[in-house]
């Protein structure tokens, strides 16, 4: 393989580009820095910039060795299918392993994975699995019903529950049933018509019975090859992956990059073929290098303010619908996200069926959100906002809105914490906080932060009618009737809940202009589902 | 001499005692601990609890220093808090990594900086002088981390591709194994610390050239490079002795930032990771490191202060 640094020094047209780009101010200097940064030059989302949309890149053809900057990784990094937590991990597991079934990186429906069908018997209490044929692991060995049994379990595991127990947590273990080699019947506590969408998710893996993490072994479209934490990871083309002609390269690397600067640096300068999550204060720098494209995708990831409803100030609902009405969401977009996202309407999980789009899109009102303060008792109120730099743009939404409270005559303290102090033991207890999320479908946002039992609930909303509006949901099989109940659920929360979702941001891939098979998607995982299978070189 | 080293050896290891307890008490000041510091976003009140059983961090304070600084006496740094590995194999490799990169910076920087001063002596008040002493103050004046991040936009991405940006070794690739993304690193570090020895280099060879024996030297007849080399710079360089070992030990602690820059899989990257895990095993051994070689440079600095002064040698036995 030639090194592309050589050639660039031997292609004077080349050279002169990238010395008209570090003129224009190609450079990338630190990360942060982004508060009042572009305000409107911008494509305002959307895919592109840099050339066109990766779709009409032409042709991949199979082979050549892909390399991948990662975001973050460390010494405590693993491969442990069911343990994932950092970016370099999730994007490892989605490669390597899989699990039943999965929303399409356009999250249109679920796709199935391992799974041939996840179908309800009467009540969807009890789910039948039916597995694909001709799935195989990567030591050869087909996936069977015992393989199913035993991932649930060692997820569930009551002495060690991983990620995916607070996604499942209501299967009922002892009553996993393998009805033939590749039939399992799975009970549940209660009845969920979610069920398909909870189990359907990566960290969710199908991994054999005699699962070594130490020399893991999945389904995935790339097999294992080697493991450093805190360095990279290195898999290889698995070439009996039951979709055809995928993956694309023979072989992967993926590599940490604690330091979104290192990141985009080394894409800058060829060492990596592809990042993912560049920074939005970063891309007009990428994009204005001809021999780099970026992709901004839209998603349904979002970052919320959390105010505790059952706390002063906030036990009042007419100082949530003020701190609502406060946010010029438009203006938090382009100052916090460089423009790289779109305004929400404090309600998640827009890409369900079920989302409640024809609920009108709040806007700033200063003089309504005064009122009802007043109303409240409540005017020249001044609360401590309580923020950490646990996701890109936080901080910096924290300040911009404790600026546009003023206009209300609100008095916002930002605190800002180290990411210790944020997790420390007032953790999910902050009476005004924030928060990050990833897309999901509206059921099992739920399931994670808006009921009693939920692990994250941090707005500790625990509304008895809201609470049986989603059993009812749950149980509903009839789509349009469960759509019917949850738009009430979702009015409950636009009315009366303790979240400020001001905006949904996008997620913007960059990557080597030799590389083909991005598609702009909205599951707000980078390459569309992390799956690199679907990348490969331009013939 | 032998008891003088003694002496300062000893005191040596008191220092390193009382650095340890003061790291220990930085780390525990730190808000949350190694528990919250590493589950993050899925820091649950029982998933807490059951890592705080894990990691003993219920014990108390005393023990857990006891049990730290009797498993270094014994010879073991301990495991990590984070990955549960030992901290001798987490960080061997990136020991010698940053060994050699300081290694190269100083074999670099040393000679250059020397020659450069007493170049600058010889130019003095002429344009080179004004032009060296300006640039040498304002890379002084530089944080190294934006030294090294200008580096990396000529040399690495916006205008030249000569080297990498980023130092990615492979795992189990050492340092010397792949010079070229050592080269950017070790090059930030030598403008780094060039400045400070250079200009002291000038300073006391611009003293010494104008003593009445470096007179009486050229009015002797003798060649200029040998009054230069063999009078001159013998007796200018102790100060610069002096600061270039106060320079390398301060490249023991500034090799952390300038390794972050680079992602450098050195001790920086991990002492980094340490903090922000709170993981004391970690972040112990590391400024441990960094603290041995600090006062090891400064003995021998005095050590070789004392055999290039003909006095203190003399005084010494």
């Amino acid at each position: 393989m030639t090194d592309p640094r050589l050639e660039w020094l031997d292609d004077p047209v080349t050279r002169r580009q990238v010395l008209r780009g570090a003129l224009s101010g190609a450079v990338v200097l630190g990360a942060g820095g982004v508060l009042g940064a572009c305000g409107g030059d911008d494509d305002g989302g959307g895919g592109g910039g840099g050339g066109t949309p990766a779709e009409s890149g032409g042709k991949l053809k199979t082979g050549g060795a892909l390399r991948v900057g990662a975001t973050g990784g460390g010494a405590k990094d693993s491969i442990d299918a069911h343990r994932p937590t950092v970016d370099t991990d999730i994007m490892r597991c989605w490669n390597l392993y899989e699990s039943l079934a999965v929303r399409t990186p356009d999250f249109s429906e679920l796709q199935m994975l391992v799974a041939e069908s996840i179908e309800a018997e009467k009540s969807p209490k009890t789910w039948t699995v039916r597995l694909k044929e001709g799935v195989t692991f990567h030591n050869g060995k087909p996936v069977t019903a015992d393989d199913v049994i035993f991932s649930l379990r060692r997820i569930l595991d009551p002495k060690d529950p991983k990620v995916g127990a607070a996604s499942i947590g209501y299967v009922e273990e002892k009553k996993l049933k393998k009805m033939d080699e590749r039939t399992v019947r799975i009970t549940l506590e209660f009845a969920n018509a979610g069920f398909p969408d909870d189990v359907g998710q990566y960290f969710n893996a199908i991994v054999p019975t005699d699962y070594d993490p130490k020399n893991p072994v999945g389904t995935g479209p790339f097999q294992y090859k080697s493991f450093t934490a805190g360095q990279q990871s290195e898999f290889t083309k698995y070439a009996d992956y039951w979709e055809e002609g995928k993956p694309y390269v023979d072989s992967l690397t993926i590599i940490d990059f604690p330091d979104d600067t290192a990141r985009t640096n080394a894409l800058l300068g060829g060492q990596v073929d592809v990042i993912d999550n560049l920074p939005a204060a970063q891309l007009q720098n990428v994009k204005s290098n001809p021999n780099l494209r970026v992709l901004s995708s839209k998603t349904g990831a979002w970052q919320p303010f959390t105010m505790r409803v059952d706390q002063a100030p906030f036990d009042d609902v007419r100082v949530r619908q003020a701190f609502r009405l406060i946010v010029d969401r438009e203006q938090m977009v382009q100052q916090v996200l460089s423009g790289q996202g779109r305004i929400a309407n404090d309600l998640y999980a827009p890409y369900d069926p079920a989302y409640a789009d024809d609920l009108p899109q709040r806007q700033q009102d200063l003089e309504q959100a005064k009122s009802l303060l007043k109303q409240a008792g409540r005017e020249g109120l001044s609360v401590e906002l309580v923020t950490a730099p646990v996701f890109q743009g936080i901080v910096e939404a924290a300040q911009v809105f404790a600026q546009q409270a003023k206009g209300a005559g609100v008095n916002v303290k930002v605190r800002k914490v180290d990411s210790g102090t944020f997790y420390g033991d007032n953790y999910l207890k902050w009476t005004f906080a924030q928060d990050f999320w990833a897309t999901r479908v509206y059921l099992s946002q739920v399931a994670q932060g808006d009921l009693p039992e939920s692990p994250f609930n941090e707005t500790h909303w625990e509304d008895p009618k809201f609470i049986d509006l989603i059993q009812q949901a749950r149980a509903e099989v009839d789509e349009g009737k469960r759509a019917d109940i949850l738009h009430e659920a979702q009015t409950m929360q636009y009315e009366q809940g303790g979240y400020i979702i001001q905006y949904f941001s996008n997620i913007i891939d960059a990557y080597s202009a030799k590389l083909g098979g991005f598609v702009e998607a909205k599951c707000g995982f980078p390459f569309g589902n992390y799956w690199l299978k679907n990348i490969g070189f331009l013939a | 001499m032998s008891k003088l080293i003694w002496r300062r050896l000893a005191l040596g290891v008191l220092t390193l005692w009382l650095i340890s307890l003061i790291v220990f008490a930085a780390v525990l000041a730190l808000p949350g601990d190694a528990a919250t510091a590493i589950l993050g976003k899925e820091a649950t009140p029982d998933r807490v609890a059951a890592l705080r059983d894990q990691l003993n961090l219920n014990d108390s304070v005393v023990s857990q220093y006891l049990q730290w600084i009797g498993g270094v006496v014994t010879g073991s740094f301990g495991e990590s808090a984070a990955t549960q590995q030992p901290v001798s194999e987490l960080l061997s490799e990136r020991v010698g990594n940053s060994l050699f990169l300081v290694l190269i910076a100083s074999l670099v920087a040393i000679p250059l900086s020397i020659a450069l001063g007493v170049w600058l002596a010889m130019k003095r008040d002429r344009p080179a002088d004004h032009i060296g002493s300006t640039v040498s103050l304002v890379l002084a004046a530089l944080p190294e981390f934006v030294i090294g991040i200008g580096l990396v936009l000529l040399f690495a991405t916006s205008v030249f591709q000569w080297f990498p940006a980023v130092s990615l070794l492979a795992p189990g690739e050492r340092a010397w194994e792949a010079p070229k993304y050592v080269v950017l690193p070790a090059a930030t570090l030598v403008l780094a610390v060039t400045p400070y020895i250079s200009r002291i280099m000038r300073g006391s060879m611009i003293e010494v050239l104008e003593s009445e024996y470096v007179t009486m030297a050229r009015l002797k007849g003798l060649s200029e490079r040998t009054v230069i080399w063999r009078h001159a710079v013998p007796n200018a360089i102790v100060p610069a002795i002096q600061v270039a070992a106060l320079q390398l030990a301060w490249m023991a602690g500034g090799v952390v930032v300038v390794e972050f820059v680079f992602s450098y899989p050195g001790i920086g990257p991990a002492l980094v990771e340490g903090v922000a895990n709170h993981d004391m095993p970690v972040v112990q051994t590391v400024v441990m490191l960094a603290a041995a070689v600090y006062v090891l440079m400064n003995l021998v600095a005095d050590l070789a202060t004392i055999l290039v002064t003909p006095k203190l040698r003399t005084a010494a036995r």
